[in-house]
């Protein structure tokens, strides 16, 4: 006999059971949403193209991502994706790449089919292959991949998946809108995890049309976004994060201050808090300090001693990373001391330190929190204190700012590395700080001096000497560039720049030995050049090019088509002085007028002269401009044009009785 | 404008930030290493005499050895052992280790040493290494099984020593090895250890080395060695590494056994065959495409291009190759029922397609770098491509089908490849012309030369007709016609574009090598789709300051457009190795220039003549019913420049540039400017 407690029990446990079962197979079956696929609309079966984005090769119908950041559980991201193949090309987008942490991600429900123009569906059933992308002790990261099958030009490509994310861990969400293809429809949500505060922000601003994302009733983010252009990769760009169409979310622990300012004087007092800690040494400082200069240095000299005794320690952030891994028993300093006894540190111990012994000096000095303009351009009111990623120290000498940047290996005297100039900069004090701007040097700072010397043949050789002079923010660069190679590969490199700035095939020596490890302003590079067949004979004229070291500008900006702003890393100068000796007995029979460009922001003039017995040459190019907007574009292709023209202008000389130039 | 949202702070942070970006992961990947002693075959070599090197070497190899032993099994172990000197920060490369496994081949171990010039020794093992197998779906290469485990041995600094060992065990498809002793580094020592069981015979064929006999060790143990092998510097247009590395091939021959290493290429040719036996069987469906494709199709010509035409367009190439799928291709249904496939899949795909036409095909064999496989090269798995040749009957004569192998056993061979999506049927990609194929056959297999086309078969050519005003401003419009491989090339470069009005760019590339500053005002695409045409570049441009003034005189240059000049010579070291072209062409230029009103000629640029073996140059430029009119042809070949031929090939490339500069003198008409009057040639 059964008692009816426990028939009870049973039944309970049965319809438990069934239930656990049935949810069991709602989660097996659901995984993405079966089979929910959206609609599709028959006019996009029957689309050849899209008007908005003439000569893709595919576009997105349709992208979706849907986030769910619920911290413990479900934290998971849909993934929709659809997609219009339009040519030959455009069926690699059938080929999917999925990749993923193993640690903190997962992948489930992938399913995906094949659209064909008269609405006949293939769904994907291949294997899906897992490839390791890199697995080592600590990380795996893998991709999901597969191709879909019987993809033809005018087949919609259409797959979903879900990433599920491990339990406690929260990401910083980014909705990236600009996608190598043109998009006609996304639709992004996320639900932030909800204890912490988040905030959102669109550096690159919102494709024409978008509405800000918004928060709902259900607090979920979401946005729509219609018609975004593909993103276009060109030469001469800004940082990819500045012009990408993106949405960024931050969580904090702390949350957020609604006031710029206030947010950045909290941060600034705890950041001047901690310098101030990490500098407290003062004996150990005067001590130091009594090393380095002399009782009778006036200001500026003991700036110059402290800076220089600064530039000779160690800086890790300079070194290759595999030499640093080998050191396992590195000890982070801990004060200015510690960088001074241990001769090595970070950048920000350096500055530090040449702070410290600044002060100890007399000389009023800060260290400075900068935004380098490398791989993103810096706005204080999205307040992301990681965009302040660089650092460096403003002295004042004589009443006037002085920014420094000991840290930096081979930076000249008061010369900051080209992503630390022209940006703002966070100045610590006990307030809080002051924003800077950190001070753009002129294009006289980063000249390029060419100076040739050379003898013309008989058969329209040329054979010489040419000095280059590199100066200010070009020696740092190309000392910075060539640190850790050996002397001949610096050679071999300076001569390829040599041969890449004479737009002909030409023989190239380099002939001394240049400073590679100091941080002089000026690094100096002399060849020995012969350039074959360099003027040409017409009949007994012989007609002698101008534009010898013309070759850099050969092919810039080459292009109509412009899409993106343009973007310098600092503003330059090239000097030449070509003096060219002619032949016994030759004549000049007319120079080429002198050609002048004033584009306001840029300038350049070639001019030849006749120096008896041989042509002297003078071309200048001068560039002002870091950014400028597509719209500038023409201009600036036609100042590149004219200055190719320019180049191109020949010298007529007459030969000597017995001479023939090939 | 960013916007907040605040939530009550409640819990400690346990948020882990970091951002797995959907495109790629970036990984921080630190060497662990331990400072145990490296093992005493490396302190062995402290001290040796390097071989010779020049100040470019970047490391030597200071000692090599493979060991190849046949397990009971049948299984095969090797090990390798390795020492370097490293000469220069170049050299640190050398201090990264790959061990390659695959499903048929395990990784049993590998280890790295340092020996620094000074301190401690350095030691990494497996679990230092990272694991990688990057799948490469742009090229649709999808799925491969190969991984790589890669181990950075730490300090690699100038002057010091690193080494390895690793040890695999595999279940070779083919009883094959190749003991590659020549490196891109001079080699001091290289040893090849042989261990197979009693029984057991080998086939030992060299390449590009003379031959070294070995010494014999144990029962059925070979041992070879070569000593100061110099290295292979990279040079530009160089042949195939492997046509000219020194390598030996070892196929093994179990006694009696089915399964052994290749001792002729009829071996390899029927190795392979077994692998495709049955795979081109048409399923109904094929055979329904066939009907299809070729209903209303008269000639067979015309069904065979139809079905070219399918397999190379719309079949996507997608390689999925695991274990024997590298060489075995998939069944002609599963191909079809996917529409995608790799090089194999695709030449099986239109083999079976064929045969439905009653087309015999044959599969062929080849690797797409000209002289890694030639006529001396020992019988070896060094193909990289499939490619078919299609049998052509008798009623199939047309002049345009130029890429045919002919020969007593199978009559005219149409060889054809349908992986190449651009190269229409009849024509051959450059690298596949004259570049060794071997007929995959049941037993007569055979390694045979493929076809060199004319230099006619593929070229550029351009006509321009242009106006010069008083100014010097230019204006005119070219017709560039392209064929072959410089229309492929120009197919494949659209194929890339993303934008129509980007279509531009390539053409303002080739202007922008020619002409400093310029316009296009109006620019179109012919036959871009009709891969079986001319490629067409028509473009209308102006140019500002074409002609420049000097004094009362206006110089023009003659040679519009183009280059045909290279600097692949150009270089202070001694060249070492034949220059290799990547196929015969023959381009022309017509240049046609009205000189404006009040100018006549003055001076004229030379002609020039030039004809060598390999290649061929003639311009001139006249002066004729008030024009200029300019012209030239240009013309290689041969594909091959032997070194002895080095001088002539750099004085070739030189005269071509002085003749690409050269430039008229045009004077006003009724000045009289020194004593030179107007000439023409």
């Amino acid at each position: 006999m059964v008692s009816r407690r426990v028939a009870v029990s049973l039944r309970r446990i049965f319809l438990f059971m069934v239930m656990v079962l049935l949810a069991a197979l709602w989660f097996v079956k659901q995984p993405v949403g079966a089979d929910d696929w959206q609609p599709i609309d028959p006019a996009e079966l029957k689309m050849t193209s899209e008007p908005k984005a003439p000569g893709a090769p595919a576009i997105y119908l349709y992208r979706q991502v849907d986030r769910k950041e619920t911290g413990r559980t479900t934290h998971t991201e849909l993934n929709y994706v659809r997609i219009k193949v339009l040519t030959e090309e455009g069926r690699k987008y059938a080929n999917v790449e999925i990749p993923y942490s193993k640690a903190v991600t997962g992948i489930s429900g992938i399913r995906a089919r094949t659209i064909h123009p008269d609405g006949q569906v293939i769904n994907f059933d291949g294997k899906i292959f897992e490839n390791t992308i890199v697995k080592s002790r600590t990380q795996k990261y893998l991709a999901k991949t597969f191709t879909l099958p019987d993809v033809q030009v005018g087949s919609i490509i259409e797959y979903k998946f879900m990433y599920d994310f491990a339990d406690y861990y929260i990401y910083f969400s980014q909705w990236v809108i600009s996608a190598n293809l043109f998009t006609k429809k996304a639709d992004f949500a996320l639900r932030p995890y909800e204890r912490y505060p988040v905030q959102w922000s669109w550096p690159a601003g919102l494709p024409v049309g978008t509405n800000a994302p918004a928060e709902g009733s259900d607090h979920v983010i979401r946005m729509t976004s219609i018609d975004v252009p593909a993103f276009q990769v060109e030469d001469h760009m800004p940082p990819e994060d500045e012009i990408k169409y993106r949405i960024v979310f931050v969580y904090s622990e702390d949350g957020f201050e609604s006031d710029p300012d206030k947010f950045w004087k909290e941060f600034g007092k705890k950041q001047f808090d901690q310098t101030e800690k990490f500098m407290d040494r003062r004996k150990a400082m005067e001590q130091a300090l009594g090393e380095t200069v002399a009782p009778g240095d006036s200001a500026e000299e003991k700036l110059k001693k402290i800076y220089a005794r600064c530039q000779e320690i160690k800086n890790r952030n300079f070194e290759r990373k595999d030499q640093l891994a080998k050191e396992e028993k590195y000890k982070p300093n801990e004060s200015v001391e510690d960088v001074w006894k241990s001769k090595e540190g970070t950048g920000k111990d350096i500055n530090l330190l040449f702070v410290a012994l600044s002060r100890v000096a007399g000389i009023e000095s800060y260290y400075l929190l900068l935004s380098g303009r490398n791989e993103h351009f810096f706005n204080q009111k999205r307040m992301n204190t990681k965009e302040l990623d660089a650092n460096a120290v403003l002295v004042k000498v004589d009443g006037k700012d002085l920014y420094l940047d000991p840290a930096t290996k081979f930076a000249p005297y008061g010369m900051l590395p080209w992503e630390e100039t022209g940006v703002a900069g966070l100045r610590l004090d006990k307030q809080g700080g002051t924003w800077v701007q950190t001070v753009v040097p002129e294009a006289s700072e980063c000249e390029t001096m060419r100076e040739g010397d050379f003898r013309l043949s008989d058969d329209g050789a040329l054979e010489g000497q040419v000095k280059v002079t590199y100066s200010g923010m070009l020696a740092l660069q190309a000392r910075l560039a060539e640190r850790f190679n050996d002397d001949t590969q610096r050679k071999e490199n300076l001569e390829e720049s040599l041969k890449y700035a004479i737009p002909v095939t030409a023989e190239v020596t380099l002939k001394n030995k240049p400073e590679w490890t100091s941080s002089d302003e000026k690094l100096v590079a002399e060849y020995d050049v012969k350039i074959p067949g360099w003027a040409s004979s017409a009949g007994k004229r012989v007609l002698l090019p101008l534009g010898l070291f013309s070759g850099a500008q050969k092919h810039t900006f080459e292009h109509t088509q412009r899409t993106n702003a343009i973007y310098f890393h600092y503003l330059f100068e090239t000097k030449d002085l070509t003096k060219i000796a002619l032949p016994a007995g030759w004549k000049i029979d007319s120079l080429p007028k002198e050609v002048h460009v004033d584009a306001k922001a840029a300038d350049y003039r070639i001019a030849a002269e006749d120096k008896g017995g041989s042509v002297q040459v003078t071309r200048t190019l001068k560039s002002e401009i870091l950014v400028l907007q597509a719209n500038y574009y023409p201009t600036l292709q036609k100042f590149y044009q004219q200055i190719r023209s320019g180049d191109e202008q020949q010298a007529v000389l007459r030969q000597g009785e017995s001479s023939a130039a090939n | 404008m960013p916007q907040t949202r605040k939530f009550a702070k409640s819990y400690r942070l346990l948020v882990i930030v970091f951002g797995l970006m959907a495109a790629g992961v970036l990984v921080k990947w630190t060497v662990r290493a331990s400072s145990s002693e490296a093992p005493a075959w490396m302190h062995a070599l402290v001290g040796v005499p390097v071989p010779d090197h020049d100040e470019k070497t970047d490391a030597v190899l200071l000692y090599d050895e493979a060991t190849l032993s046949v397990q009971p099994n049948g299984k095969i172990k090797q090990f390798t052992r390795r020492a370097l000197k490293i000469l220069r920060p170049g050299g640190r490369e050398y201090a990264t280790v790959v061990g390659i496994s695959n499903s048929e081949r395990k990784l049993l171990g590998i280890r790295g040493w340092c020996i620094p010039a000074q301190g401690h020794d350095y030691e990494v093992k497996d679990k230092d290494a990272i694991e990688s197998a990057v799948p490469n779906v742009a090229n649709g290469e999808l799925v491969k099984d190969v991984r790589a485990k890669i181990l950075k041995i730490p300090q690699p600094e100038p002057g010091n020593i690193v080494g390895y060992e690793i040890e695999t065990e595999e279940n070779l498809f083919n009883l094959q090895d190749s003991w590659n002793f020549q490196w891109g580094i001079p080699v001091r020592e290289s040893h090849y250890n042989l261990q197979m069981p009693p029984g057991w015979e080998y086939k030992a064929v060299w390449a590009n080395f003379a031959e070294v006999k070995p010494t014999g060790e144990g029962s059925n143990g070979w041992h070879w060695t070569v000593n100061n092998v110099p290295g292979i510097r990279y040079e530009e247009l160089m042949p195939s590494w492997r046509g000219v590395a020194g390598e030996m091939v070892v196929s093994l021959l179990p006694p009696g056994g089915a399964k052994k290493g290749f001792e002729s290429w009829a071996d390899l040719s029927s190795w392979s065959f077994t692998l495709a036996n049955g795979r081109a069987d048409a399923s109904p469906e094929i055979k329904q495409k066939v009907a299809e494709l070729t209903a209303g199709k008269a000639t067979t010509l015309s069904k065979i291009q139809a079905l070219a035409n399918f397999v190379q367009r719309d079949v996507r190439y997608v390689a999925i190759e695991l274990g024997i799928g590298g060489w075995q291709p998939h069944a002609a249904r599963e191909i079809f029922g996917n529409h995608y496939g790799d090089c194999k899949d695709k030449s099986t795909l239109l083999s079976s397609m064929l045969k439905e036409i009653h087309v015999d095909s044959v599969l062929m064999v080849v690797n797409t770098y000209r002289g890694a496989v030639t006529a001396q090269s020992p019988p070896q798995k060094q193909f990289n491509h499939m490619i078919l040749g299609i049998r052509l009957p008798d009623d199939v004569q047309d002049p345009a089908l130029e890429a045919v192998y002919k020969d007593a056993q199978r009559g005219r061979v149409l060889i054809f490849d349908p992986t190449d999506e651009i190269t229409p049927l009849g024509r051959l990609h450059g690298p596949l012309q004259g570049n060794y194929a071997l007929f995959v056959m049941p037993d007569s297999g055979q390694l045979v030369r493929l076809p060199t086309l004319p230099p006619a078969s593929s070229g550029i050519h351009r006509r321009g007709d242009f106006t010069l005003n008083v100014n010097g401003a230019l204006t005119g419009n070219v017709v560039d016609m392209r064929y072959g491989d410089p229309a492929r090339a120009q197919r494949y470069l659209q194929q890339g574009i993303t934008k129509k009005e980007d279509q531009i760019k390539p053409m303002e590339t080739l202007l922008s090598h020619s002409l400093g500053a310029f316009q296009i005002t109006k620019a179109s695409i012919g036959n871009l789709d009709l891969r079986d045409q001319p490629f067409q570049y028509s473009y209308t441009f102006v140019v500002p300051s074409y002609a420049k003034t000097a004094g009362q005189l206006m110089l023009v240059r003659t040679c519009l457009l183009g280059e045909k000049s290279r600097d692949v010579l150009e270089k202070k070291e001694a060249r070492k190795y034949p220059v290799e072209f990547e196929g015969p062409q023959r381009d022309s230029d017509k240049f046609e220039i009205a000189i404006p009103e009040g100018f006549e000629v003055d001076e004229l640029p030379n002609p020039v003549d030039i004809e060598y073996s390999f290649g061929s140059y003639h311009s001139k430029t006249e002066s004729k019913d008030k024009k200029l009119i300019y012209s030239r042809t240009f013309e290689i070949k041969e594909l091959t420049v032997p070194l002895a031929n080095m001088d002539e090939l750099k004085k070739f490339y030189r005269i071509i540039a002085s003749d690409e500069r050269g430039t008229a003198v045009l004077k006003p008409a009724a000045a009289k400017v020194g004593d030179a009057g107007a000439t023409s040639h």
